[in-house]
């Protein structure tokens, strides 16, 4: 069952406009990276996106049912956040058992489920092991194993490496890569690092400065030269960051 | 391991510190007489004495329970106030007030209170020892949940936990370590109030025979009861406080 997102002009504004208005579609299985400068409301949106925040304007349909509002919707959306937010008195296994308690499923699915996917996210191993005794990728990988154990319609991820080092980030990188082939979640990721947006999504959408507006949707199936397409993203990206410190005057 | 990490660790200095303030305590004691300031040796002699004859268990038990019982209320009803501060801001704000203005009041004004309430009883001690430690308890407690991480409980209602779900899975593990602490100040608390509380109108417990010692100017008899005191608070600090917060920090 495809179930696709859709964003439809949706503004936020906090005392000032942040996001102005946004509308995009995502298909199910698709692989969007959502760039933009730093402070643009690239995670505004995205908590707009997983019902944390209301929008001021505009709304978001999850398989056509509106994500935040009274009434919850029936999809089910996993979140990946900048921070692990792993509880830090349970297990790597418990972790992810917890969030499959609101979905019923017995005491031994739930093991299963969650050894499944901790094995999925390169955890096999470390189930009984506590967060403070695993590294900081280590504890993200937990985090998408569970985000990925609900068995999520939509997983968003907040970007989910940027407290991780160079190694480990490109690590990651891949790694999220060769997840999203095996399991044909829809995801979508939020990052500041044109580099990495470009070697995992395959839709790729920058925001402008604040108040956010698109400013450019770009499919990465590998019809454009990719030293170029970063080239080009990164220029794009200097002129919203300058524009952002008012260095030149709104286009 | 060097010299000096084992004398550090039998105590050593404090030990060398503790024999100076011995042998003044002798000689003060040669100048002024058993009365004033028994010698150490008198106070060892009592000490055998209450531990040979088994009065030291009947009045440390008279006491312990009492503070089992007013200790023990003020736990619970700071458990209940933790509830209540966790399910409504409102209640957060009204339970803090209220805490701020117990805390500032005087051990004295309740045992006063309490023996015109409850005349010379055990309940007198009971009641002065839960009005005491009350806000120390409650108000650990209700930092802890207030304290808790929101952006942990956010994650919760990402995957839609239930209330009771956040509240056992978030909530209470991550006030547990506030609790404790409160608890640790709390009972030491409880034994100093209660101690005080038991002069009044009681005839056993650790503070009825300490006044009892004064009046038939059994002064050593004092120092013997406060070294109990000192025991108790010790050996409950190391054996309960200290091995309940190390196993709360196991996943650390």
């Amino acid at each position: 069952m495809a179930v696709t997102l859709e964003v439809a002009e949706v503004g936020k504004d906090f005392l000032i406009p942040v996001i102005d208005s946004v509308s995009f579609g995502v298909e199910a299985g698709e692989f969007v990276c959502l760039l933009g400068p730093n402070g643009c409301g690239k995670t505004t949106l995205l908590r707009i996106v997983g019902g944390l925040e209301p929008p001021t304007r505009g709304r978001v349909l999850l398989g056509g049912e509106p994500v935040s509002g009274s009434g919850r919707h029936t999809k089910k959306v996993g979140v990946v956040f900048q921070e692990d937010r792993l509880l830090p008195w349970m297990t790597l296994r418990e972790n992810v058992e917890l969030v499959l308690e609101p979905l019923g499923l017995g005491a031994e699915a739930r093991r299963q489920a969650a050894d499944r996917h901790l094995r999925l996210a390169g955890l096999a191993g470390f189930e009984a092991y506590h967060p403070a005794r695993v590294s900081g990728g280590m504890r993200q990988r937990a985090a998408i194993a569970r985000a990925l154990a609900i068995e999520p319609d939509l997983l968003l991820m907040d970007e989910p490496f940027g407290a991780l080092d160079a190694q480990n980030r490109r690590i990651m990188q891949q790694e999220v890569r060769r997840i999203w082939r095996e399991t044909g979640r829809t995801i979508l990721f939020v990052t500041h690092a044109i580099d990495e947006a470009v070697a995992i999504g395959t839709t790729l959408i920058m925001l402008s400065a604040r108040p956010a507006r698109i400013r450019e949707m770009v499919r990465n199936d590998g019809h454009l030269e990719r030293g170029r397409l970063i080239d080009d993203l990164n220029t794009m990206i200097m002129e919203e960051v300058e524009r952002q410190q008012g260095v030149v005057g709104p286009a | 391991m060097s010299a000096r990490h084992w004398a550090t660790r039998l105590h050593l200095p404090t030990l060398g510190v503790a024999a100076v303030i011995v042998a003044g305590w002798v000689l003060l004691s040669w100048r002024y007489g058993a009365y004033v300031l028994p010698s150490p040796l008198a106070v060892a002699r009592g000490f055998a004495e209450i531990v040979a004859s088994g009065e030291i268990w009947r009045h440390t038990v008279a006491s312990l329970g009492r503070i089992l019982v007013g200790f023990g209320g003020a736990v619970v009803v700071a458990l209940l106030a933790g509830l209540a501060a966790f399910l409504s801001r409102t209640a957060r704000g009204v339970i803090h007030d209220f805490l701020s203005v117990l805390n500032s009041t005087s051990v004295f004004v309740w045992i006063v209170i309490s023996i015109i309430w409850f005349g010379l009883s055990n309940w007198a001690p009971i009641f002065t020892t839960f009005m005491i430690t009350l806000p120390v308890v409650a108000s650990n407690i209700v930092e802890g949940v207030a304290n808790v991480d929101r952006r942990l409980l956010e994650m919760g209602d990402v995957y839609r936990l239930s209330g009771r779900q956040k509240f056992t899975a978030i909530v209470v593990p991550s006030t547990l370590p506030y609790l404790v602490v409160g608890m640790k100040v709390g009972f030491g608390l409880a034994l100093k109030v209660s101690v005080v509380a038991e002069i009044f109108g009681v005839t056993s417990g650790i503070g009825y025979v300490m006044n009892y010692s004064r009046e038939i100017l059994a002064t050593q008899m004092v120092f013997v009861w406060a070294l109990v005191m000192i025991l108790v608070m010790t050996a409950t600090d190391r054996l309960v406080f200290d091995a309940v917060s190390r196993r709360l920090d196991r996943w650390r």
